[in-house]
């Protein structure tokens, strides 16, 4: 099985379409996140934002460390499988297939 | 009364305990229908007959202390001369702050003072409140040293079916967390308590309903919406309290007699329309209920089928003897200053809780102002407001002239809005889409998944936020009046810009907004802050309760948007014609007395409106109504040489 996680910024709503003007990378990323969910069997998806999941950041040394470090600018931060494969940004569907795809756990598209 | 004796003993099954398991009875209604009262009456009553019982207030602006004549506070404290019986109140402000810096408190360690402050900034929600708020019901549900536990308030519908989402959260968070309602990770160790007490709530047996409410079609109406909106939670009501009504023996004119009337009728019409088991009436008394004689008059007459005791040598402290000059307290050169515009767009809100008459007050000024030549529009963004009613003609989504000349009037209809604002949503996100290579996204199903997060309250709130402002940009008039939903609601609508815009200049979170919007509400709040083109008229009547609830919406509406008060209405003055006899002799003084305090307090000129026999409807009665309420008789014609609005 493979897992992803996004280590979000806080924020009330990930999904983009809380405010006058929906977010685009959000609505985005919650998108590619929704449809990489239906190509790939095995992977779970897991979303963490400081607001509601603080205690994801506090236990995970690593991605506490590197927010210690640089700040929250450093967020988003992708994991695939224990490997950060991306920060400061959000990765397209494309980038998170390919991701999942190199991971070392086999997976079927 | 035969009648009242069987009532009588259906309220006391509803709220006497019946199993060994303590018990709750919870007294739903809005502000100044004596609430807390009957809550207080109830409790004593029940410790009076040997139940250990506990009496719970939240309402931010207790007033336990001046009935029971002793300080109360944050602790359980046992009430002077009456056994088995203690209270508590408890502040749902500081509850609400315990609960958002308990959620802050771990993030500290991660993050900087400035994403610190946005944080704190979002949970400045009402959703936040509204589990603080809850969170105090639940504290109190596990109490086995008494037998009954009295809430002098209780939760919503809206605040149940929030607390019920727990239960969902697990699939909901997988997903990636869709809930604007707070840190989930700390409601999750709270998930078994909330069960808990949704299911004690649900229990019949152990919890008892009630709703308290004056003897008006309005209160009625309202109490009937909360009642079916609990009810599709599995929560029955159980029993219904009218206060207040006129009793007989004072109404000695017809003005008071045709008063006396039509609550009788509508007393008549709740109990035959209300779907609870029991039914009860308490009058109106000569002065405020308080002390512990009136308060087991009260009690007797709700559970024991007792008459009620009218005594006007019971009233409280008000000098009766006095006339009482309401005139001389308004200032109608001030109120007029208010209400003119100047070279720009001015813009009036009348604000208040439901039932104070903010729709017939606004209503009527936007008729004033339409006479005297200036072209009016009269908006409001209350859902349960019927403008059509009051005018005696269709008022729709988008401005419609009612018959009067440089008048129109308009509603917001909810569903409207929040179909516009789908729209515009789903089109941003189709377009969005169209400007991407990215081919292989599938774009059907990533919009099909905006479209299902569009049916959330947020974007409800957000659709009626847009038809706000938009009515700002009404061009062609000299007026717009706002007859506003609401305070609480209200000030949620009048808040979000400023907060968007918070999250804005934060920049972290709202990144890729479209800067337009944030300027649009910006010049939307300048605009309201601004004293030369905006006034905020806050309506009431002159109690305790509702003085204090406008005070309290005003100091948030200063606090939180940096907006003054400029106008106080106070409605439903008694008048000086009728009600000639000591008990309305002590009603009206006890109202100069609060006439007073509400001029201290808010420092605002007033404008005074007396009780009418009958709501003004129509153009005709609506400017008859005008000339009697301060200000409203003396705008200026416009275009009349010498006479320049300044």
């Amino acid at each position: 099985m493979t897992e992803l996680i996004l280590y979000e910024e806080a924020m009330c709503c990930s999904t983009g379409v809380c405010g006058p003007d929906p977010d685009d990378e959000l609505v985005e990323v919650s998108a590619a996140l929704d449809q990489l969910e239906d190509a790939f069997d095995d992977l779970e998806v897991n979303r963490a934002n400081m607001q509601h999941n603080i205690d994801q950041f506090l236990e995970t040394q690593r991605i506490y460390d590197r927010v210690q470090e640089d700040g929250p600018s450093i967020l988003p931060i992708t994991v695939v499988d224990d490997k950060i494969v991306a920060e400061g940004e959000y990765l397209s569907y494309d980038e998170l297939t390919a991701a999942i795809e190199e991971s070392p756990t086999p997976q079927e598209a | 009364m035969a009648q009242s004796q069987s009532t009588a003993t259906g309220a006391r099954d509803v709220v006497e305990p019946s199993g060994d398991d303590t018990e709750f009875v919870f007294f739903s209604g809005k502000g100044g229908v004596g609430k807390s009262t009957v809550s207080c009456a109830t409790a004593t009553w029940l410790a009076d007959n040997d139940y250990e019982t506990l009496l719970v207030t939240t309402d931010p602006a207790p007033n336990l202390s001046d009935i029971f004549g002793q300080t109360i506070g944050h602790e359980v404290t046992a009430i002077d001369g009456v056994d088995n019986l203690s209270a508590i109140e408890i502040d749902p402000d500081t509850a609400a702050e315990e609960y958002r810096q308990d959620t802050i408190e771990p993030m500290r360690e991660l993050l900087g003072e400035e994403e610190i402050q946005t944080v704190e900034e979002q949970l400045n929600s009402p959703c936040v409140e509204e589990i603080a708020a809850f969170d105090n019901f639940v504290d109190f549900m596990d109490s086995p040293e008494y037998d009954v536990v009295v809430f002098d308030t209780a939760p919503t519908g809206h605040t149940i079916r929030l607390m019920e989402l727990p239960s969902d959260w697990n699939a909901e968070l997988e997903k990636g967390g869709s809930t604007c309602i707070g840190p989930a990770a700390s409601m999750e160790d709270k998930k078994q308590d909330y069960e808990c007490a949704i299911d004690t709530l649900q229990d019949d047996g152990r919890t008892s309903f009630a709703f308290v409410g004056k003897p008006e079609d309005s209160s009625i109406d309202e109490i009937e919406r909360s009642a079916s909106d609990l009810g599709e939670l599995g929560i029955e009501s159980q029993l219904l309290i009218l206060n207040g009504y006129l009793p007989e023996s004072v109404c000695d004119d017809p003005f008071f007699e045709g008063k006396r009337a039509d609550e009788q009728a509508v007393i008549e019409r709740a109990r035959e329309e209300f779907d609870a088991d029991a039914t009860a009436t308490y009058p109106l008394q000569p002065g405020e209920i308080a002390g512990l004689d009136l308060l087991a008059d009260v009690g007797g007459v709700l559970y024991d089928g007792a008459e009620a005791t009218v005594d006007v040598g019971t009233a409280t402290d008000v000098d009766a003897d006095g006339a009482v000059d309401f005139d001389s307290m308004a200032d109608p050169d001030a109120v007029v200053d208010q209400l003119t515009p100047g070279d720009e767009t001015q813009y009036l809100f009348f604000t208040g809780k439901g039932g104070v008459g903010k729709s017939t007050v606004a209503s009527t000024a936007a008729t004033k102002l339409a006479e005297a030549g200036h072209e009016t529009l009269v908006v409001t963004t209350d859902p349960a407001a019927h403008l059509e009613d009051i005018f005696g003609e269709p008022v729709g989504h988008e401005p419609t002239p009612v018959g009067q000349e440089n008048l129109d009037a308009a509603r917001i209809d909810q569903e409207k809005a929040l179909a516009e604002y789908r729209e515009q949503v789903l089109d941003h996100v189709t377009e969005m889409y169209e400007d991407k290579e990215d081919t292989q996204i599938d774009v059907d199903a990533a919009i099909a998944n905006v479209e299902e997060e569009l049916e959330s309250p947020c974007a409800e709130e957000m659709a009626a936020l847009e038809k706000f402002v938009s009515y700002f940009h009404e061009d062609g008039y000299d007026v717009v009046v706002f007859d506003t939903a609401p305070t609480g609601h209200t000030l949620r609508l009048l808040e979000l810009p400023s907060d968007w815009k918070g999250f804005m200049d934060l920049g972290s979170l709202t990144k890729g907004a479209a800067p337009a919007k944030g300027d649009q509400y910006d010049e939307v709040i300048e605009t309201m802050k601004d004293p030369e083109r905006s006034t905020f008229a806050f309506v009431m009547y002159p109690e305790y309760t509702p003085m204090m609830e406008a005070y309290r919406a005003a100091a948030d509406l200063e606090d939180q948007v940096g907006i003054d008060t400029s106008l106080v209405v106070a409605n439903y003055l008694l008048p000086e014609e009728y009600g000639d006899n000591a008990f309305f002799a002590n009603r009206r003084a006890q109202q100069a007395q609060y006439l007073e305090e509400i001029r201290d307090r808010f420092n605002a000129p007033l404008m005074l409106a007396p009780l009418r026999r009958d709501e003004p409807i129509g153009l005709d009665e609506l400017s008859a109504f005008g000339e009697e309420i301060t200000g409203l008789a003396n705008i200026a014609e416009v275009d009349v040489p010498g006479v320049t609005p300044s």
